[in-house]
């Protein structure tokens, strides 16, 4: 009897398997949905929050400047009268409120420069780093201290102290050579370049001189 | 969570091996289903046996609607999942010919090694055919080049072309299987009986 009752129900068993694939792909339809977590699992976020290269520090900045290295875009990320006020060389100014338009969205998701994102201190640069990182944005770096801490360090460089150890003497200088390449101008700087330019004058006058005495000679 | 490989849940090092126990655990279920059988799998063109159509219309759905459910859950991200680039030119003149030599040889490329394995001499010519293919292609290639390569539509899938939603897309995928197996048993009553 039992066998009977099975097989009763096996003759409609395609039916059912037909019938289970139809509920299966209605509930999918009907199912309720929910707004999807969109960009990078938080987790991603920290573990990119609390990485060692979300900063830059201004010296490794100034470095990169200097040695014109191809691979670094900067952004300023502050408004458009700051940016034309003073920002960095080559910078492309993108204000915060316009970080997630189309055009500035060619400049942020890529993958071959190193994008170093800066503002007056790093606050707005690192809003604009975070908005960006979710949108999963790769390669991109805050300037530590922003444009303040340019001007502390390699602008206006302090001078270390007769007390402090070598370290701090060698970065005085490089800072120091490095704002000289920035324009700044030092007094001891204008002392030394006066006297090579008298010099230019005298070798020009004799180097005159010489061209017409072996004229003389030839002849 | 998913999918394991991507996420680092399963180490990429052991790919080969995952590899190597679906390949496995696949030709079994093609020979166990009896595709190994040229008549079988050419039976869809004649009208006389359509298992070949609903193994892979069930095989496709089924895995469609658990993925889909997977992802609703958690458990599997779709958007990590690798979907085919398309190729339109290759893919349209490429099935054109892999049509003809299904229906000429009895064998599609995974259920003619399937059949080589139980020993079928026509499988065995049937790949012999394929390496010379193969070979062919491979000499000619700068030839096939931009046929080959050519119109690249990127990686898209049905429901970024059609624009639909990928929900409503499977229930309607869904219910078109059912009714193509319907119709296919319909025909397949009507034929006479052909014992292979």
């Amino acid at each position: 009897m039992v066998k009977r009752k099975v097989a009763k129900v096996l003759a409609f068993r395609y039916k059912i398997l037909a019938g289970i694939l139809i509920i299966l792909a209605g509930g999918l339809v009907l199912l309720p949905k929910y707004e999807k977590h969109e960009g990078i699992k938080p987790e991603q976020l920290l573990s990119n929050v609390i990485s060692p290269e979300r900063y830059i520090s201004t010296d490794i900045l100034a470095d990169k400047l200097i040695n014109q290295d191809p691979s670094y875009l900067l952004i300023d990320v502050r408004d458009k009268e700051s940016y034309h006020t003073y920002t960095l060389p080559n910078a492309i100014n993108i204000p915060l409120a316009k970080l997630l338009d189309e055009d500035s969205e060619r400049y942020l998701n890529q993958d071959e420069y190193d994008v170093v994102l800066f503002s007056n201190d790093n606050f707005y640069a690192d809003q604009a780093w975070i908005l960006c990182n979710r949108l999963d944005y790769q390669n991109l770096h805050v300037l530590k201290g922003g444009i303040n801490q340019w001007f502390n360090t390699v602008i206006n460089p302090p001078k270390p102290l007769e007390n402090m150890p070598t370290e701090q003497f060698e970065l005085y200088s490089f800072r120091k050579a490095a704002s000289m390449y920035f324009g700044v101008a030092y007094p001891e700087q204008f002392k030394a370049v006066k006297k090579p330019k008298k010099k230019i004058v005298k070798k020009i006058i004799t180097v005159k001189k010489k061209k017409k005495a072996p004229a003389e000679g030839g002849c | 969570m998913g999918p394991l490989i991507p996420n680092g849940i399963i180490p990429s090092d052991w790919d080969s091996i995952i590899a190597i126990l679906i390949g496995i655990a696949f030709g079994f279920v093609l020979e166990a289903s009896g595709f190994s059988s040229s008549r079988k799998l050419a039976g869809v063109f004649y009208g006389y046996d359509f298992a070949v159509l609903k193994v892979f219309f069930t095989a496709a759905l089924v895995a469609t609607i658990g993925i889909y459910y997977m992802d609703y859950l958690g458990y599997l991200d779709v958007g990590q999942l690798y979907v085919h680039p398309t190729f339109l030119w290759g893919a349209i003149i490429g099935g054109i010919i892999m049509g003809i030599g299904f229906v000429a040889g009895g064998f599609c490329p995974g259920t003619s090694l399937c059949a080589v394995a139980i020993g079928k001499i026509d499988a065995i010519i049937y790949v012999v055919g394929i390496m010379i293919g193969v070979f062919i292609f491979s000499e000619l290639f700068f030839l096939f080049e931009p046929l080959y390569e050519g119109a690249f539509f990127g990686n898209i899938t049905l429901m970024d072309s059609l624009g639909v939603n990928p929900y409503w897309f499977i229930f309607i995928f869904t219910i078109i299987a059912i009714v193509s197996f319907v119709i296919s048993d319909i025909i397949r009553k009507r034929n006479k009986k052909i014992f292979y």
